[in-house]
This record gives structure tokens, C-alpha cells and sequence, in this order.
């Protein structure tokens, strides 16, 4: 009898036993399947890490690709070679890669002042612009993703005049020219910056027979001033300037007399 | 059955691991070509076949113990560097590959095409 009861408790306890067991095994194969999902999807995340830093790369490319391009047609080249660069780039990052392929698109502006994606706009009194502007579709193939991407970049370079002169005990003009330069309504550093005057009908270059003096202000302002001997009432200045980028622009101001 | 599972999930958690490392070392280099990129200096670098500086930049910017190995094709896939750019010897299993297309900022324009190998030194 006793020994029936021993072997009854026995059987329970190993069936508890089984049952903590079988409980334990569960728990763990759960744990593990979340932690394996969790993994799963940092790699995701880190998938849709590397197709960002893709398409961020493109966008850099594409904003280059205006940059040479308006560098060369504001210093005289041909308004076509924004197109010719654009399909250029367009071409190269067509091959597959580690991510995938990329099919890029873009249509070039046309809107008003913008001639095959880039307006050079020079006439203006006191504001000089010169700008290339295009839209672009990009559409990535990758392994596990795919991404489109409607953008437009617009690269713009803008010089901005204001001056007056002063008259000197000789009867010289001493001519005080504020620029502010700016790139992407951003202010902007000038590369080099050269005055013209206009001296009985012939445009001469300030220099140092007119005691040039250009002062930097490090944020996009410079204060151009020189001397001038001429009888016009108004002195008339053509500022050409190249951005930190190559980019060219130049305007056109009139300087009155100060306090007029 | 138990030990079996546990080997099967360790050696799928190694892999997924050694990807992300993989990944994770392909961004930076990938972020640290976009910055150079985004000044401009990339593409000047390569056309003025300043390869001294464009390596002294990598090694500043990638993070530490980080080796790479970086060639430069021009638009018919020539070769363009005329030196190795590299900052030492891969001892390590783990490769991670960048490719990056970089456009010149320059009056002239050139495309460059870069592959950067990188791995983390033992």
C-alpha cells in the first residue's frame, strides 16, 4: 500500500516536473524568436540606412553636376552643358551596384529667366543672378527595397549692390560700394571680386592708381571703396565677381552723391 | 534537440551580427565620401591628383582602426590614382565595400567613380 503511494507521488512529480520542463523550453524558444525578430529588424533599419546615405550621395552628385554647370556657362560656355553633364551623370549611376540599380530622370527649368536650366540674369540695377535650377525623379531598385524620389535643386549665386560717393577736397570722387554676396539665400564668400567704372564712355578697372581698397567682412559683405575723377554726376559700376565655387556674376549700379 | 536549436539561432544571430557590422562600417565610409563630397574637396582632390591629401582626409575622418582601400575609375572605368590609397594591410575577415559616384564641382566637369574598401584593424 505504502509503496503504491510512493510510486503515485513519484509519477506526480516527475509529471510536474515534466510540465516546468516543457514550460521552460517554451519560454526559452520565445525569448529567442523575439530577440532573433528585434535583430531582424535593426538589420532592416540599418538596410534603410545605407539606401538614405544612397540616395542622399545622388542628390550631392546631381547638385555638383549644376554646380560645374553653371560655374562653366556664367564664365561663357554653352547653356547646353548642363543637359550634357546631367545625362553624363545620369548614365553612371544607371550600373548596378551594391545597393541596387538607380534610374534617374530630370527635366531642366525653363520658367521665366531660365533658359535649358540656367538664367543669367546681369541687366538689373544693383542685383546680378546667376542660377541653374532642374527637377529630378530617381527611382532605386535595390535587393530588398525600392525607392522614388521626386527632388528639385536650385543652385543660385546672387551679388547685390548698393553705393554712393563722397567728393574729395581735389574734386576727386571717392566711391563707397557695399556687395553682399549670397549663395542659395545663404551669405557667401567671393573668390575675387573686380570694379569697373565708367569713364567717358569706356569701362576701366579700379585698381590701385585708384587706391582700391576691398574689406571682408567674413559674412557675405564687402565694402569696396576708390577714388574716381570723373565729371558725371552719377558714376556708374559694373561689379564682377566669382564665388568660392567658380561661379561668375556680375552687376551693374549707380553711385550718387551722398545724401542725395 | 535543445542544444540544436541553440547552435542553429547562434550561428544565424553571428550572421546577422557580422552584416550589420558590415553595414554599419560601409555608412561611415559612405558618410565620411559625402562630406568630403559636400565641400567640394573630393572631386578637387582627384583632379588634381592630390592623393596625399585625399588620403591624409580618409584617415582623419573614418573612425579609429578603421583600414581602407580606395581606387578611383574615371567614366571608361580607367584607373585614375597613380598611387595606393590605403592606410595599411586587411587582416580582418570582415570587408565592407562602398561605391560612390562623385561629380566634379569644377568648370570642367568629371565623373569619378570610387570604390572604398574598409575593415576594422586587428
Amino acid at each position: 500500500m505504502r509503496k503504491q503511494e510512493d510510486r503515485l507521488r513519484s509519477k506526480a512529480c516527475s509529471g510536474q516536473l515534466l510540465i516546468v520542463a516543457a514550460l521552460s523550453i517554451a519560454v526559452l524558444i520565445s525569448s529567442t524568436t523575439i530577440y532573433v525578430y528585434e535583430l531582424g529588424r535593426e538589420a532592416t533599419h540599418s538596410l534603410s540606412q545605407s539606401m538614405n546615405d544612397f540616395v542622399m550621395a545622388l542628390k550631392q552628385g546631381t547638385r555638383n553636376t549644376l554646380i560645374s554647370s553653371l560655374a562653366n556657362v556664367s564664365n561663357g560656355g554653352n547653356n547646353t552643358v548642363l543637359e550634357a553633364n546631367l545625362n553624363t551623370y545620369s548614365q553612371l549611376v544607371r550600373r548596378p551596384n551594391s545597393l541596387g540599380t538607380c534610374n534617374l530622370n530630370f527635366t531642366l527649368s525653363n520658367t521665366t529667366g531660365y533658359d535649358s536650366g540656367t538664367c543669367l540674369s546681369w541687366s538689373t540695377l544693383s542685383i546680378g543672378v546667376s542660377s541653374a535650377c532642374a527637377d529630378f525623379t530617381m527611382h532605386v531598385y535595390g535587393a530588398s527595397e525600392e525607392i522614388t524620389a521626386d527632388y528639385s535643386t536650385n543652385i543660385t549665386t546672387v551679388i547685390v549692390l548698393n553705393g554712393f560717393y563722397t567728393t574729395l577736397a581735389g574734386g576727386e570722387k571717392l566711391v563707397n560700394l557695399t556687395c553682399h554676396v549670397s549663395n542659395e539665400n545663404e551669405p557667401a564668400l567671393a573668390k575675387s571680386i573686380d570694379v569697373f567704372y565708367e569713364d567717358a564712355g569706356n569701362w576701366t578697372l579700379a585698381d590701385e592708381s585708384n587706391n582700391l581698397f576691398i574689406k571682408d567682412y567674413g559674412n557675405g559683405t564687402y565694402l569696396v571703396s576708390f577714388t574716381v575723377n570723373v565729371s558725371s554726376e552719377v558714376v556708374q559700376i559694373s561689379t564682377h565677381m566669382h564665388d568660392m565655387r567658380n561661379i561668375f556674376v556680375q552687376a551693374n549700379t549707380n553711385a550718387t552723391l551722398y545724401g542725395t | 534537440m535543445v542544444i540544436f536549436s541553440s547552435l542553429a539561432i547562434s550561428t544565424n544571430f553571428a550572421t546577422v551580427q557580422n552584416d550589420t557590422h558590415r553595414e554599419n562600417l560601409a555608412s561611415a565610409g559612405l558618410q565620411c565620401l559625402l562630406k568630403l563630397d559636400s565641400e567640394g574637396n573630393l572631386s578637387m582632390y582627384i583632379d588634381n591628383g592630390n592623393w596625399t591629401a585625399l588620403r591624409d582626409c580618409l584617415s582623419l575622418a573614418l573612425p579609429a582602426g578603421v583600414t581602407f582601400n580606395l581606387t578611383v575609375y574615371d567614366e571608361l572605368m580607367q584607373s585614375v590614382n597613380t598611387e595606393v590609397l590605403s592606410n595599411g594591410g586587411f587582416s580582418s575577415q570582415e570587408i565592407a565595400f562602398v561605391d560612390y559616384t562623385c561629380a566634379s564641382q569644377g568648370q570642367v566637369y568629371h565623373c569619378y567613380i570610387i570604390y572604398l574598401y574598409l575593415a576594422v584593424a586587428r
